[in-house]
Protein backbone atom coordinates (compact mmCIF):
# COMPACT_ATOMS: atom_id res chain seq x y z
CA UNK A 1 0.00 0.00 0.00
CA UNK A 2 2.73 2.41 1.01
CA UNK A 3 4.65 1.32 -2.03
CA UNK A 4 1.76 2.04 -4.29
CA UNK A 5 1.37 5.48 -2.79
CA UNK A 6 5.05 6.12 -3.33
CA UNK A 7 4.67 5.04 -6.92
CA UNK A 8 2.35 7.93 -7.65
CA UNK A 9 3.91 10.48 -5.28
CA UNK A 10 5.71 11.96 -8.27
CA UNK A 11 2.47 13.36 -9.60
CA UNK A 12 1.83 15.42 -6.51
CA UNK A 13 5.07 17.27 -7.27
CA UNK A 14 4.03 17.71 -10.85
CA UNK A 15 0.71 19.38 -10.06
CA UNK A 16 1.86 22.95 -10.79
CA UNK A 17 3.53 21.89 -14.01
CA UNK A 18 0.56 19.77 -15.10
CA UNK A 19 -1.84 22.66 -14.52
CA UNK A 20 0.50 24.94 -16.46
CA UNK A 21 1.05 22.47 -19.26
CA UNK A 22 -2.62 21.83 -19.91
CA UNK A 23 -3.93 25.28 -18.98
CA UNK A 24 -1.24 27.54 -20.41
CA UNK A 25 0.48 25.54 -23.14
CA UNK A 26 -1.39 22.59 -24.65
CA UNK A 27 -4.90 24.02 -24.25
CA UNK A 28 -4.04 27.46 -25.63
CA UNK A 29 -1.99 25.96 -28.46
CA UNK A 30 -4.99 23.90 -29.59
CA UNK A 31 -7.31 26.85 -29.06
CA UNK A 32 -5.12 29.04 -31.24
CA UNK A 33 -5.14 26.36 -33.93
CA UNK A 34 -8.94 26.48 -33.86
CA UNK A 35 -9.00 30.30 -33.82
CA UNK A 36 -6.74 30.39 -36.84
CA UNK A 37 -9.68 29.05 -38.85
CA UNK A 38 -12.05 31.75 -37.58
CA UNK A 39 -12.63 35.48 -37.57
CA UNK A 40 -12.54 36.70 -34.00
CA UNK A 41 -12.43 40.24 -32.61
CA UNK A 42 -12.81 39.49 -28.86
CA UNK A 43 -16.29 41.04 -28.84
CA UNK A 44 -18.48 38.75 -30.91
CA UNK A 45 -17.94 35.00 -30.74
CA UNK A 46 -15.58 33.47 -33.30
CA UNK A 47 -17.04 32.94 -36.79
CA UNK A 48 -15.82 29.95 -38.78
CA UNK A 49 -13.77 31.11 -41.73
CA UNK A 50 -12.29 27.94 -43.10
CA UNK A 51 -8.96 28.59 -44.75
CA UNK A 52 -9.70 32.27 -45.38
CA UNK A 53 -7.02 33.53 -42.96
CA UNK A 54 -4.35 31.31 -44.42
CA UNK A 55 -5.31 32.20 -47.97
CA UNK A 56 -5.12 35.88 -47.15
CA UNK A 57 -1.69 35.44 -45.54
CA UNK A 58 -0.26 33.55 -48.46
CA UNK A 59 -1.73 35.44 -51.37
CA UNK A 60 -3.43 38.69 -50.45
CA UNK A 61 -1.60 40.48 -47.68
CA UNK A 62 1.42 42.39 -48.97
CA UNK A 63 2.53 43.28 -45.46
CA UNK A 64 3.05 39.58 -44.71
CA UNK A 65 5.44 39.43 -47.64
CA UNK A 66 7.33 42.45 -46.29
CA UNK A 67 7.51 41.06 -42.79
CA UNK A 68 8.66 37.61 -43.94
CA UNK A 69 11.39 39.19 -46.05
CA UNK A 70 12.52 41.48 -43.20
CA UNK A 71 12.58 38.58 -40.75
CA UNK A 72 14.50 36.26 -43.06
CA UNK A 73 17.06 38.94 -43.87
CA UNK A 74 17.43 39.68 -40.17
CA UNK A 75 17.94 36.01 -39.31
CA UNK A 76 20.30 35.40 -42.23
CA UNK A 77 22.47 38.42 -41.36
CA UNK A 78 22.42 38.52 -37.59
CA UNK A 79 22.93 34.85 -36.74
CA UNK A 80 26.10 34.18 -38.81
CA UNK A 81 27.64 37.55 -37.87
CA UNK A 82 26.88 37.05 -34.19
CA UNK A 83 28.27 33.52 -34.13
CA UNK A 84 31.29 34.60 -36.19
CA UNK A 85 32.22 37.30 -33.68
CA UNK A 86 31.47 34.96 -30.78
CA UNK A 87 33.78 32.27 -32.16
CA UNK A 88 36.55 34.69 -33.14
CA UNK A 89 36.71 36.31 -29.72
CA UNK A 90 36.38 32.95 -27.96
CA UNK A 91 39.36 31.64 -29.94
CA UNK A 92 41.48 34.61 -28.92
CA UNK A 93 40.40 34.32 -25.29
CA UNK A 94 41.29 30.63 -25.38
CA UNK A 95 44.94 31.42 -26.14
CA UNK A 96 45.70 31.50 -22.44
CA UNK A 97 45.56 35.25 -22.30
CA UNK A 98 45.95 37.29 -19.12
CA UNK A 99 42.83 38.94 -17.79
CA UNK A 100 40.56 36.33 -19.33
CA UNK A 101 37.94 36.79 -16.62
CA UNK A 102 37.78 40.55 -17.12
CA UNK A 103 37.47 40.35 -20.90
CA UNK A 104 34.89 37.59 -20.69
CA UNK A 105 32.79 39.66 -18.30
CA UNK A 106 33.05 42.81 -20.44
CA UNK A 107 32.01 40.98 -23.60
CA UNK A 108 29.17 39.29 -21.78
CA UNK A 109 27.70 42.48 -20.34
CA UNK A 110 25.84 43.54 -23.53
CA UNK A 111 24.13 40.14 -23.70
CA UNK A 112 22.79 40.64 -20.23
CA UNK A 113 21.56 44.19 -20.82
CA UNK A 114 20.62 43.95 -24.49
CA UNK A 115 17.02 42.80 -24.15
CA UNK A 116 15.95 45.85 -22.18
CA UNK A 117 14.06 48.87 -23.41
CA UNK A 118 16.88 51.06 -22.12
CA UNK A 119 19.31 49.61 -24.64
CA UNK A 120 16.79 49.72 -27.50
CA UNK A 121 16.17 53.42 -26.87
CA UNK A 122 19.90 54.01 -26.60
CA UNK A 123 20.27 52.29 -29.96
CA UNK A 124 17.74 54.61 -31.47
CA UNK A 125 19.84 57.56 -30.37
CA UNK A 126 23.20 56.06 -31.32
CA UNK A 127 22.01 55.56 -34.90
CA UNK A 128 19.87 58.67 -35.31
CA UNK A 129 20.84 61.51 -37.63
CA UNK A 130 22.53 63.53 -34.90
CA UNK A 131 23.49 60.43 -32.95
CA UNK A 132 26.73 59.05 -31.59
CA UNK A 133 27.72 57.08 -34.69
CA UNK A 134 27.45 60.04 -37.02
CA UNK A 135 29.44 62.22 -34.61
CA UNK A 136 32.20 59.61 -34.70
CA UNK A 137 31.97 59.32 -38.49
CA UNK A 138 32.21 63.09 -38.79
CA UNK A 139 35.74 62.89 -37.36
CA UNK A 140 36.81 60.94 -40.42
CA UNK A 141 34.90 63.20 -42.76
CA UNK A 142 31.89 60.98 -43.43
CA UNK A 143 28.43 62.42 -43.15
CA UNK A 144 26.17 59.51 -42.25
CA UNK A 145 22.43 59.36 -42.81
CA UNK A 146 19.87 58.95 -40.07
CA UNK A 147 20.36 55.23 -39.89
CA UNK A 148 17.16 54.38 -38.04
CA UNK A 149 14.88 56.36 -40.34
CA UNK A 150 16.48 55.34 -43.62
CA UNK A 151 14.73 52.27 -45.09
CA UNK A 152 17.99 50.97 -46.55
CA UNK A 153 19.80 51.01 -43.22
CA UNK A 154 17.19 50.62 -40.49
CA UNK A 155 17.32 46.84 -40.44
CA UNK A 156 21.11 46.96 -40.18
CA UNK A 157 20.88 48.85 -36.91
CA UNK A 158 18.85 45.94 -35.51
CA UNK A 159 21.35 43.45 -36.88
CA UNK A 160 24.07 45.46 -35.16
CA UNK A 161 22.12 45.34 -31.90
CA UNK A 162 21.90 41.56 -32.15
CA UNK A 163 25.57 41.13 -33.04
CA UNK A 164 26.49 43.43 -30.15
CA UNK A 165 25.11 40.71 -27.88
CA UNK A 166 27.50 38.00 -29.03
CA UNK A 167 28.66 37.44 -25.44
CA UNK A 168 26.50 34.50 -24.46
CA UNK A 169 27.28 32.29 -27.49
CA UNK A 170 30.91 33.33 -26.94
CA UNK A 171 30.80 31.92 -23.41
CA UNK A 172 29.35 28.67 -24.74
CA UNK A 173 32.07 28.49 -27.41
CA UNK A 174 34.72 29.16 -24.79
CA UNK A 175 33.38 26.37 -22.57
CA UNK A 176 33.42 24.06 -25.60
CA UNK A 177 36.98 25.04 -26.54
CA UNK A 178 38.22 24.33 -23.05
CA UNK A 179 36.84 20.81 -23.18
CA UNK A 180 38.79 19.84 -26.28
CA UNK A 181 41.35 17.16 -25.35
CA UNK A 182 44.80 18.76 -25.34
CA UNK A 183 46.70 15.58 -26.22
CA UNK A 184 45.37 15.68 -29.79
CA UNK A 185 46.85 19.13 -30.29
CA UNK A 186 50.16 18.04 -28.81
CA UNK A 187 50.25 14.99 -31.10
CA UNK A 188 49.41 17.18 -34.10
CA UNK A 189 52.14 19.67 -33.18
CA UNK A 190 54.69 16.87 -32.92
CA UNK A 191 53.62 15.67 -36.36
CA UNK A 192 54.31 19.16 -37.64
CA UNK A 193 50.78 20.49 -38.11
CA UNK A 194 50.74 24.28 -38.30
CA UNK A 195 48.42 26.35 -36.13
CA UNK A 196 46.20 26.93 -39.14
CA UNK A 197 45.98 23.22 -39.96
CA UNK A 198 45.22 22.46 -36.33
CA UNK A 199 42.37 24.95 -36.38
CA UNK A 200 40.75 23.67 -39.57
CA UNK A 201 41.40 19.98 -38.98
CA UNK A 202 40.98 19.63 -35.24
CA UNK A 203 39.46 22.64 -33.45
CA UNK A 204 36.66 23.38 -35.87
CA UNK A 205 35.49 19.77 -36.48
CA UNK A 206 35.55 18.99 -32.77
CA UNK A 207 33.64 22.17 -32.00
CA UNK A 208 30.83 21.45 -34.47
CA UNK A 209 28.40 20.14 -31.81
CA UNK A 210 28.72 23.47 -29.97
CA UNK A 211 28.44 25.43 -33.21
CA UNK A 212 25.32 23.46 -34.06
CA UNK A 213 23.78 24.12 -30.65
CA UNK A 214 24.47 27.87 -30.85
CA UNK A 215 23.19 27.99 -34.42
CA UNK A 216 19.86 26.39 -33.55
CA UNK A 217 19.30 28.42 -30.37
CA UNK A 218 20.24 31.74 -31.95
CA UNK A 219 18.21 31.10 -35.09
CA UNK A 220 15.04 30.31 -33.14
CA UNK A 221 15.70 33.34 -30.98
CA UNK A 222 16.16 35.60 -34.00
CA UNK A 223 12.84 34.45 -35.44
CA UNK A 224 11.15 35.41 -32.17
CA UNK A 225 12.83 38.82 -31.71
CA UNK A 226 10.38 41.60 -30.96
CA UNK A 227 11.42 44.31 -28.50
CA UNK A 228 14.29 45.89 -30.48
CA UNK A 229 12.16 46.36 -33.61
CA UNK A 230 9.23 47.62 -31.57
CA UNK A 231 11.24 50.25 -29.70
CA UNK A 232 13.59 51.35 -32.46
CA UNK A 233 10.72 51.82 -34.91
CA UNK A 234 8.33 53.21 -32.29
CA UNK A 235 5.99 50.23 -32.74
CA UNK A 236 5.40 50.84 -36.43
CA UNK A 237 7.95 48.56 -38.07
CA UNK A 238 8.88 51.55 -40.18
CA UNK A 239 10.34 53.26 -42.08
CA UNK A 240 8.17 51.77 -44.88
CA UNK A 241 8.01 48.37 -43.15
CA UNK A 242 11.81 48.12 -43.21
CA UNK A 243 11.86 46.76 -39.65
CA UNK A 244 8.47 45.09 -39.65
CA UNK A 245 9.47 41.83 -37.99
CA UNK A 246 6.97 39.03 -38.42
CA UNK A 247 6.37 39.03 -34.66
CA UNK A 248 5.74 42.78 -34.73
CA UNK A 249 3.19 42.41 -37.52
CA UNK A 250 1.52 39.63 -35.55
CA UNK A 251 1.31 41.90 -32.52
CA UNK A 252 -0.20 44.73 -34.58
CA UNK A 253 -2.82 42.43 -36.08
CA UNK A 254 -3.74 40.92 -32.70
CA UNK A 255 -3.66 43.89 -30.36
CA UNK A 256 -3.81 46.80 -32.77
CA UNK A 257 -6.65 45.63 -35.01
CA UNK A 258 -8.04 42.85 -32.76
CA UNK A 259 -7.92 40.37 -35.63
CA UNK A 260 -7.32 37.46 -33.29
CA UNK A 261 -8.09 34.69 -35.75
CA UNK A 262 -5.77 36.15 -38.34
CA UNK A 263 -3.01 36.63 -35.78
CA UNK A 264 -3.44 33.03 -34.60
CA UNK A 265 -2.96 31.85 -38.18
CA UNK A 266 0.18 34.01 -38.41
CA UNK A 267 1.41 32.44 -35.17
CA UNK A 268 0.88 28.91 -36.41
CA UNK A 269 2.77 29.63 -39.60
CA UNK A 270 5.61 30.96 -37.47
CA UNK A 271 5.66 27.68 -35.52
CA UNK A 272 5.71 25.69 -38.73
CA UNK A 273 8.55 27.85 -40.06
CA UNK A 274 10.60 27.43 -36.89
CA UNK A 275 9.95 23.69 -36.85
CA UNK A 276 10.92 23.40 -40.50
CA UNK A 277 14.16 25.34 -40.01
CA UNK A 278 15.04 23.29 -36.93
CA UNK A 279 14.26 20.02 -38.69
CA UNK A 280 16.36 21.15 -41.65
CA UNK A 281 19.24 21.98 -39.33
CA UNK A 282 19.05 18.56 -37.69
CA UNK A 283 18.89 16.81 -41.06
CA UNK A 284 21.93 18.56 -42.47
CA UNK A 285 23.75 18.21 -39.17
CA UNK A 286 24.55 14.57 -39.95
CA UNK A 287 26.88 15.66 -42.69
CA UNK A 288 28.78 18.35 -40.81
CA UNK A 289 28.41 17.89 -37.06
CA UNK A 290 31.03 15.61 -35.61
CA UNK A 291 29.96 13.64 -32.55
CA UNK A 292 32.47 11.66 -30.59
CA UNK A 293 31.76 7.99 -30.25
CA UNK B 1 53.88 27.15 -28.72
CA UNK B 2 53.64 28.07 -25.06
CA UNK B 3 56.35 30.72 -25.27
CA UNK B 4 54.42 32.92 -27.60
CA UNK B 5 56.32 35.96 -28.84
CA UNK B 6 55.46 39.11 -26.94
CA UNK B 7 54.24 40.85 -30.10
CA UNK B 8 51.56 38.21 -30.64
CA UNK B 9 50.35 38.63 -27.10
CA UNK B 10 50.22 42.40 -27.48
CA UNK B 11 48.24 42.02 -30.68
CA UNK B 12 45.64 39.90 -28.90
CA UNK B 13 45.29 42.42 -26.11
CA UNK B 14 45.00 45.26 -28.62
CA UNK B 15 42.20 43.46 -30.46
CA UNK B 16 40.37 42.61 -27.26
CA UNK B 17 40.72 46.08 -25.75
CA UNK B 18 39.63 47.70 -29.00
CA UNK B 19 36.62 45.44 -29.30
CA UNK B 20 35.51 45.96 -25.72
CA UNK B 21 35.92 49.73 -26.02
CA UNK B 22 33.75 49.85 -29.14
CA UNK B 23 31.16 47.65 -27.48
CA UNK B 24 31.02 49.46 -24.19
CA UNK B 25 31.30 53.02 -25.52
CA UNK B 26 27.55 53.38 -26.18
CA UNK B 27 26.84 52.34 -22.59
CA UNK B 28 29.36 54.78 -21.19
CA UNK B 29 28.03 57.48 -23.48
CA UNK B 30 24.51 56.89 -22.22
CA UNK B 31 25.65 57.20 -18.63
CA UNK B 32 27.66 60.31 -19.42
CA UNK B 33 24.74 61.83 -21.32
CA UNK B 34 22.50 61.40 -18.31
CA UNK B 35 24.84 63.78 -16.48
CA UNK B 36 24.90 66.44 -19.17
CA UNK B 37 22.45 69.22 -19.98
CA UNK B 38 20.33 68.37 -23.05
CA UNK B 39 22.10 70.90 -25.23
CA UNK B 40 25.38 69.08 -24.74
CA UNK B 41 24.22 65.49 -25.38
CA UNK B 42 24.18 65.60 -29.16
CA UNK B 43 26.91 68.14 -29.65
CA UNK B 44 29.83 65.98 -28.57
CA UNK B 45 30.88 62.39 -28.24
CA UNK B 46 33.07 63.12 -25.25
CA UNK B 47 32.28 61.27 -22.06
CA UNK B 48 33.22 63.97 -19.60
CA UNK B 49 30.39 66.48 -19.22
CA UNK B 50 31.47 70.09 -19.62
CA UNK B 51 28.78 71.12 -17.20
CA UNK B 52 27.83 68.46 -14.69
CA UNK B 53 24.06 68.53 -14.52
CA UNK B 54 22.08 66.09 -12.42
CA UNK B 55 18.73 67.65 -13.18
CA UNK B 56 17.97 64.99 -15.80
CA UNK B 57 17.40 62.56 -12.95
CA UNK B 58 14.85 64.74 -11.22
CA UNK B 59 13.19 65.62 -14.54
CA UNK B 60 12.96 61.94 -15.45
CA UNK B 61 11.75 60.86 -12.04
CA UNK B 62 8.84 63.27 -12.15
CA UNK B 63 8.54 63.80 -15.91
CA UNK B 64 5.60 61.49 -16.62
CA UNK B 65 2.12 61.73 -15.14
CA UNK B 66 3.17 59.17 -12.58
CA UNK B 67 6.43 59.22 -10.66
CA UNK B 68 9.03 56.86 -12.00
CA UNK B 69 9.47 55.37 -8.54
CA UNK B 70 5.99 53.93 -8.87
CA UNK B 71 7.13 51.89 -11.89
CA UNK B 72 10.08 50.64 -9.88
CA UNK B 73 7.77 49.34 -7.18
CA UNK B 74 5.58 47.61 -9.78
CA UNK B 75 8.58 46.00 -11.46
CA UNK B 76 10.01 44.94 -8.15
CA UNK B 77 6.76 43.30 -7.01
CA UNK B 78 6.38 41.40 -10.29
CA UNK B 79 10.02 40.33 -10.35
CA UNK B 80 10.16 39.16 -6.73
CA UNK B 81 6.91 37.19 -7.02
CA UNK B 82 8.18 35.68 -10.28
CA UNK B 83 11.41 34.59 -8.62
CA UNK B 84 9.52 32.90 -5.79
CA UNK B 85 7.07 31.23 -8.18
CA UNK B 86 9.67 30.08 -10.65
CA UNK B 87 12.06 28.67 -8.07
CA UNK B 88 9.31 26.83 -6.22
CA UNK B 89 7.41 25.40 -9.15
CA UNK B 90 10.44 24.55 -11.27
CA UNK B 91 12.25 22.87 -8.39
CA UNK B 92 9.15 20.77 -7.58
CA UNK B 93 8.91 19.71 -11.20
CA UNK B 94 12.63 19.07 -11.53
CA UNK B 95 12.63 17.02 -8.33
CA UNK B 96 9.82 14.81 -9.63
CA UNK B 97 11.44 14.08 -12.98
CA UNK B 98 14.98 13.69 -11.66
CA UNK B 99 14.60 11.84 -8.33
CA UNK B 100 11.25 10.06 -8.26
CA UNK B 101 10.14 7.01 -10.20
CA UNK B 102 6.58 6.97 -11.49
CA UNK B 103 4.83 5.81 -14.63
CA UNK B 104 4.84 8.43 -17.37
CA UNK B 105 7.94 10.20 -16.11
CA UNK B 106 9.77 9.96 -19.42
CA UNK B 107 6.72 11.21 -21.29
CA UNK B 108 6.46 14.24 -19.00
CA UNK B 109 10.10 15.01 -19.51
CA UNK B 110 9.78 14.87 -23.29
CA UNK B 111 6.74 17.13 -23.13
CA UNK B 112 8.82 19.64 -21.17
CA UNK B 113 11.48 19.44 -23.86
CA UNK B 114 8.77 20.02 -26.43
CA UNK B 115 7.49 23.19 -24.78
CA UNK B 116 10.95 24.72 -25.14
CA UNK B 117 10.46 24.65 -28.90
CA UNK B 118 7.06 26.34 -28.95
CA UNK B 119 7.26 30.10 -29.49
CA UNK B 120 5.11 32.11 -27.11
CA UNK B 121 3.16 33.65 -29.98
CA UNK B 122 1.20 30.42 -30.39
CA UNK B 123 -0.22 30.41 -26.90
CA UNK B 124 -0.36 34.19 -26.62
CA UNK B 125 -3.82 34.87 -28.00
CA UNK B 126 -5.78 32.11 -26.20
CA UNK B 127 -3.90 32.96 -23.00
CA UNK B 128 -4.91 36.56 -23.43
CA UNK B 129 -8.55 35.56 -23.95
CA UNK B 130 -8.36 33.29 -20.89
CA UNK B 131 -6.94 36.05 -18.69
CA UNK B 132 -9.49 38.46 -20.09
CA UNK B 133 -12.25 36.12 -18.89
CA UNK B 134 -10.61 35.89 -15.48
CA UNK B 135 -10.58 39.73 -15.49
CA UNK B 136 -6.85 39.59 -14.94
CA UNK B 137 -5.92 41.97 -17.73
CA UNK B 138 -4.41 45.15 -16.32
CA UNK B 139 -3.30 43.29 -13.17
CA UNK B 140 -0.02 41.58 -12.44
CA UNK B 141 -1.68 38.14 -12.41
CA UNK B 142 -1.01 37.18 -16.08
CA UNK B 143 2.65 38.01 -15.54
CA UNK B 144 3.07 36.24 -12.21
CA UNK B 145 0.71 33.25 -12.14
CA UNK B 146 2.42 31.35 -15.03
CA UNK B 147 5.64 31.53 -13.03
CA UNK B 148 3.99 29.51 -10.26
CA UNK B 149 3.01 26.88 -12.84
CA UNK B 150 6.53 26.04 -14.06
CA UNK B 151 5.75 27.60 -17.43
CA UNK B 152 9.40 28.25 -18.28
CA UNK B 153 10.90 24.84 -19.06
CA UNK B 154 14.39 26.26 -19.25
CA UNK B 155 14.60 26.52 -15.49
CA UNK B 156 13.24 23.00 -15.07
CA UNK B 157 16.21 21.77 -17.08
CA UNK B 158 18.70 23.87 -15.20
CA UNK B 159 17.52 22.37 -11.91
CA UNK B 160 17.03 18.84 -13.26
CA UNK B 161 20.66 18.80 -14.32
CA UNK B 162 21.78 19.87 -10.89
CA UNK B 163 19.50 17.51 -8.96
CA UNK B 164 20.71 14.56 -11.01
CA UNK B 165 24.23 15.27 -9.85
CA UNK B 166 23.36 14.87 -6.16
CA UNK B 167 24.19 11.41 -4.72
CA UNK B 168 21.26 9.00 -4.75
CA UNK B 169 22.36 7.50 -1.44
CA UNK B 170 20.97 10.57 0.29
CA UNK B 171 17.44 9.79 -0.82
CA UNK B 172 17.84 6.09 -0.06
CA UNK B 173 19.12 6.72 3.44
CA UNK B 174 16.31 9.21 4.04
CA UNK B 175 13.69 6.73 2.85
CA UNK B 176 15.16 4.13 5.24
CA UNK B 177 14.71 6.62 8.04
CA UNK B 178 11.07 7.03 7.03
CA UNK B 179 11.34 10.34 5.21
CA UNK B 180 8.52 11.19 2.81
CA UNK B 181 9.39 12.51 -0.66
CA UNK B 182 8.22 15.93 0.47
CA UNK B 183 10.66 16.02 3.37
CA UNK B 184 13.45 14.79 1.13
CA UNK B 185 12.67 17.59 -1.28
CA UNK B 186 12.42 20.29 1.39
CA UNK B 187 15.08 19.19 3.89
CA UNK B 188 17.69 17.52 1.69
CA UNK B 189 17.48 18.43 -1.98
CA UNK B 190 16.69 22.14 -1.69
CA UNK B 191 19.35 22.99 0.91
CA UNK B 192 21.96 21.13 -1.15
CA UNK B 193 20.95 22.93 -4.32
CA UNK B 194 21.32 26.53 -3.21
CA UNK B 195 23.84 27.40 -5.95
CA UNK B 196 21.51 26.15 -8.70
CA UNK B 197 18.48 27.75 -7.08
CA UNK B 198 20.43 30.98 -6.83
CA UNK B 199 21.31 30.88 -10.52
CA UNK B 200 17.68 30.24 -11.40
CA UNK B 201 16.56 33.06 -9.11
CA UNK B 202 19.00 35.61 -10.56
CA UNK B 203 18.15 34.76 -14.16
CA UNK B 204 14.44 34.83 -13.41
CA UNK B 205 14.78 38.23 -11.82
CA UNK B 206 16.73 39.69 -14.73
CA UNK B 207 14.46 38.19 -17.39
CA UNK B 208 11.34 39.41 -15.62
CA UNK B 209 12.79 42.84 -14.93
CA UNK B 210 13.72 43.21 -18.61
CA UNK B 211 10.50 41.74 -19.97
CA UNK B 212 8.76 44.18 -22.25
CA UNK B 213 6.32 42.10 -24.24
CA UNK B 214 4.31 40.66 -21.33
CA UNK B 215 3.69 44.03 -19.66
CA UNK B 216 3.01 45.63 -23.05
CA UNK B 217 0.21 43.16 -23.71
CA UNK B 218 -1.28 42.93 -20.24
CA UNK B 219 -0.72 46.27 -18.49
CA UNK B 220 -2.71 49.12 -19.96
CA UNK B 221 -3.07 51.67 -17.16
CA UNK B 222 -0.02 53.77 -16.54
CA UNK B 223 -0.52 53.19 -12.84
CA UNK B 224 0.41 49.51 -13.35
CA UNK B 225 3.35 50.09 -15.70
CA UNK B 226 6.70 48.42 -15.14
CA UNK B 227 9.94 50.35 -15.61
CA UNK B 228 10.27 49.05 -19.17
CA UNK B 229 6.88 50.44 -20.13
CA UNK B 230 7.62 53.63 -18.22
CA UNK B 231 10.77 54.17 -20.27
CA UNK B 232 8.76 53.85 -23.41
CA UNK B 233 6.59 56.67 -22.10
CA UNK B 234 9.47 59.04 -22.77
CA UNK B 235 9.52 57.99 -26.41
CA UNK B 236 5.78 58.25 -26.86
CA UNK B 237 5.64 61.93 -26.18
CA UNK B 238 6.67 62.62 -29.76
CA UNK B 239 8.42 65.69 -31.04
CA UNK B 240 11.05 67.07 -28.75
CA UNK B 241 11.84 64.23 -26.40
CA UNK B 242 13.76 64.95 -23.24
CA UNK B 243 16.67 62.65 -24.01
CA UNK B 244 18.62 63.55 -20.92
CA UNK B 245 15.73 62.54 -18.69
CA UNK B 246 15.21 59.39 -20.70
CA UNK B 247 18.84 58.37 -20.47
CA UNK B 248 18.81 59.08 -16.76
CA UNK B 249 15.85 56.76 -16.21
CA UNK B 250 17.34 54.19 -18.61
CA UNK B 251 20.47 54.14 -16.44
CA UNK B 252 18.31 53.61 -13.36
CA UNK B 253 16.41 50.73 -14.94
CA UNK B 254 19.69 49.06 -15.85
CA UNK B 255 21.10 49.52 -12.35
CA UNK B 256 19.58 46.39 -10.74
CA UNK B 257 20.76 44.20 -13.60
CA UNK B 258 24.20 45.79 -13.42
CA UNK B 259 24.30 45.13 -9.69
CA UNK B 260 23.56 41.45 -10.25
CA UNK B 261 26.23 41.41 -12.91
CA UNK B 262 28.83 42.93 -10.60
CA UNK B 263 28.11 40.65 -7.66
CA UNK B 264 27.20 37.38 -9.38
CA UNK B 265 29.13 37.61 -12.62
CA UNK B 266 30.75 34.20 -12.10
CA UNK B 267 27.46 32.49 -11.32
CA UNK B 268 25.83 34.01 -14.39
CA UNK B 269 28.65 33.03 -16.73
CA UNK B 270 28.75 29.53 -15.27
CA UNK B 271 25.01 29.23 -15.72
CA UNK B 272 25.32 30.07 -19.40
CA UNK B 273 28.31 27.80 -19.97
CA UNK B 274 26.60 24.79 -18.39
CA UNK B 275 23.01 25.19 -19.56
CA UNK B 276 23.40 27.01 -22.83
CA UNK B 277 21.05 29.75 -21.69
CA UNK B 278 20.68 32.12 -24.57
CA UNK B 279 21.34 35.34 -22.75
Amino acid sequence: MARRRAKYAGYSFLIPWLVGFFGLTLGPALASLYLSFTHYDLIESPRWAGLANYIRIVSEDAKVGDSVRVTLVYVALSVPLKLGFALAIALILNKGIRGLGVYRALFYLPSLLGASVAIATLWRKVFSGDGLLNHVLAYVGIQGPSWVSDPDHALWTLVALSVWQFGSPMIIFLAGLRQLPQDIFEAAAIDGASARTQFWRITLPMLTPVIFFNLVVQTIDAFKAFTPAFIVSGGTGGPINATLFYTLYLYQEAFGYLRMGYAAALAWLLVLAIMAVTAFAFMTSRSWVHYEE
Amino acid sequence: MRNRPLSRSLLYHAVLCGASLVMLYPLLWMFASSLKPNSEIFSSVALRPEHLDLSAYTRGWTGLQIQFGHFFVNSLVISVLSVIGNVLSCSLTAYAVSRLVFPGRKLCFSLMLGTLMIPYQVTLIPQYILFLHFEWVNTIMPLVVPKFLAADAFFIFLLTQFFRGLPRELDEAAVMDGCSPWRIYWNIILPLSLPALGTAAIFTFIFTWDDFFGPLVYLTDMENFTVQLGLRGFLDSSGQSDWGAMFAMAVLTLAPVLAFFLFFQRTLIQGIATTGMKR
